[in-house]
């Protein structure tokens, strides 16, 4: 019998959980086929398959699962609820799975999270697992295995940076948002690559130990329910004192964002500025923003000098 | 006398300032872009040769600013390339020591700039769209058939501005034209546009700003009195314009030519020599980058827009 070919698309919680899902699959002896970086190609056919009005971040993940169709058996498009008790995600997230399962047709892996109705991690990767036909005591294995690693990695790119924050003396630049935003080929890396070409230590606020969130949301937010958003506040103010300016990234147009990037603006003591990235973007206007960004925080530091 | 050469090319308009060590300035010029930076940069730097006239001076500094500030950078060997808020920062901060905010409201985008203790410590630019900016006031001038140049002269006459709708172009136009027809007058009218101008403003670029006096108002539309008026009611404060607020981004950024201790040649020859551009699609990957490339004299002095090193013509260039 020939392996399982499941594909991943390379966008959105791919950036969160691809390191959990590549170990499992692998250790489940599937094979596995990563969508690329995202390309022009990949972003015109996402918009070609979305609606209108649906986030960039969102138009990218239709142009990777585009990609991927007819590369392998199956796509993995997981469906996300809630993954913290009474607390809430992007609608988009629990709408992925249907929304794709709609307009391709193609076979797509049951993964469901919401652990608001006792549907845990734990238990999205057996059911996961089972429809795939391995057996449960593999299933189990695997997924501790893929938890180990998951957690060991994330630890080492957190220590990587606390030691860029130690021993850096260039101007230091927290990049916050959703990783799927950060990371993506045609939102954060064209903002990393300016940054990286004007000298800028690049801080990144998803290389963040979660430990102390609660207490650390609390500077910028008192009350809030969103999940991811959460971690994005908690970082921004578990770095504020160690960077000297933060950049915020939204891609256009994100609903949870356009409120607690208010709530951030509002209550970050130190220059932010928040950059709005949708598919018609010019590098042009990118560019001047981010370079009289750096010029505020140069001057700054001359002055405090 | 050593001097330093300041260029502003904006999309509208292409504003370009000679300077002493002193920050004098020796000679200035203001004209249309028209569509083509390269073209316009050449006749500017002709009117400032004029202006020089037989006056000793060499130039051991250039620098560029404004949207086309890359381009026209290379074309004149630029010893520094800088973004148009820093340069009007420092332009404006050069005349008015104690300014804490900068209105600049140009042909296709507005900023507000805010100062403490001679420094920039924030900024904003319109982001979505470019109503209430100088390309909106024409188009209406144009409707309305008075010159853009009248607008703020005719506003002050009015005694009961008309309200307008002014969150977006379109619905502006319409609005405008539905007042029209209402028998509203024409003064009232462009009163009211140059009100909207501003509410958008500080709805849009300046939410959330905290806005302190010494307020410097900038840019081609600070030229309508209109505006400036419809601010200071808005504001509760003076707001100055300087009869020289169009070439603010053109002397800060030759102040920083002064400034940077890597230094350039300049001749006003420059404007016999061929400069063209060209846009080459690459396609070497599925990103498809549209590259430019500059040639001087028909050889290729620089190139941009790829997003990998697949589309680097510079290099490839020098390895033949």
């Amino acid at each position: 019998m020939s392996k399982i070919m499941i594909g991943i698309p390379k966008a959105l919680l791919y950036y969160k959980y691809g390191n959990l899902w590549i170990t499992f699959f692998e250790e489940l002896g599937c094979e596995i086929i990563v969508s690329p970086n995202t390309s022009k190609k990949i972003l015109e056919d996402g918009i070609k398959y979305s609606m209108d009005e649906a986030c960039m971040a969102m138009k990218i993940y239709m142009g990777h699962i585009y990609y991927l169709i007819d590369k392998c058996d199956y796509i993995l498009v997981p469906r996300l609820k809630c993954v913290k008790k009474h607390e809430k995600l992007c609608t988009n997230f629990s709408a992925l799975y249907d929304l794709v399962s709609n307009v391709f047709d193609t076979n797509l892996i049951h993964y469901n999270i919401d652990v608001d109705h006792k549907e845990d991690e734990f238990y999205a990767f057996t059911t996961m697992g089972l429809s795939l036909g391995f057996s449960y005591r593999k299933i189990v294995s695997a997924y501790r295995l893929a938890k180990q690693k998951e957690k060991l990695l994330k630890e080492r790119e957190i220590s990587k940076q606390k030691v860029l924050i130690a021993s850096s003396t260039k101007i230091k630049i927290l990049l916050a948002g959703h990783p799927y935003n950060l990371h993506d080929e045609f939102i954060g890396k064209q903002i990393e690559k300016i940054l990286e070409e004007n000298n800028i230590d690049i801080i990144y606020s998803d290389r963040y130990d979660d430990k102390y969130l609660e207490e650390e949301v609390k500077v910028i937010s008192k009350k809030n329910y969103w999940t991811f958003n959460k971690e994005i506040m908690a970082a921004i103010s578990h770095y504020q004192d160690v960077v000297d300016g933060i950049i915020l990234i939204t891609s256009f147009p994100c609903g949870p964002d356009s409120l607690s990037n208010e709530m951030i603006l509002r209550n970050v003591k130190i220059p932010i500025t928040n950059l709005i990235i949708d598919e018609g973007n010019s590098d042009t206007g990118l560019l001047t923003r981010i370079e009289s960004f750096i010029d505020i925080l140069e001057e700054r530091r001359k002055n405090h000098e | 006398m050593n001097a330093y050469l300041g260029v502003d090319i904006g999309s509208i308009s292409t504003k370009g300032v000679i300077i002493d060590d002193d920050n004098h300035i020796l000679a200035s010029s203001y004209i249309w872009t028209k569509g083509n930076p390269m073209e316009a940069v050449k006749e500017l730097i002709h009117h400032l040769e004029k202006e020089i006239g037989k006056r000793k001076i060499n130039i051991i500094g250039v620098g560029t600013t404004g949207s086309a500030r890359k381009l026209i950078g290379t074309m004149l060997n630029a010893n520094i390339i800088k973004n148009e808020i820093t340069a009007h920062a420092i332009g404006t901060l050069s005349l008015y020591p104690d300014v804490k905010t900068i209105f600049e409201i140009g042909g296709q985008d507005s900023k507000i700039i805010l100062i403490e203790d001679g420094i920039v410590v924030d900024y904003a630019m319109n982001t979505l769209c470019a109503a209430g900016t100088g390309a909106f006031l024409s188009s209406q001038a144009n409707r309305l058939g008075v010159q853009v140049e009248d607008f703020g002269r005719i506003a002050l006459t009015s005694k009961k501005p008309t309200k307008i709708a002014a969150r977006c172009t379109v619905f502006a136009e319409s609005d405008l034209v539905h007042k029209l027809q209402m028998g509203y007058k024409k003064e009232d009218i462009i009163a009211g546009l140059c009100q909207s101008v501003v509410s958008n403003y500080l709805n849009n670029v300046g939410k959330g700003k905290k806005i302190k006096a010494p307020i410097i108002f900038q840019g081609g539309v600070s030229k309508n009195i209109g505006v400036k008026k419809a601010f200071e009611e808005e504001v509760g404060n003076e707001v100055i314009v300087d009869p020289n607020g169009h070439l603010m981004g053109a002397l800060g950024v030759a102040i920083l030519s002064k400034k940077n201790p890597l230094k350039t040649s300049f001749k006003f020859s420059i404007c016999e020599d061929q400069f063209e551009t060209r846009g080459v699609e690459c396609n070497k990957c599925p990103n498809h980058c549209e590259i430019i490339c500059i040639s001087k004299n028909k050889k290729l002095i620089d190139a941009w827009g790829n997003r990998c090193s697949n589309g680097d013509m510079m290099s490839k260039t020098s390895n033949h």
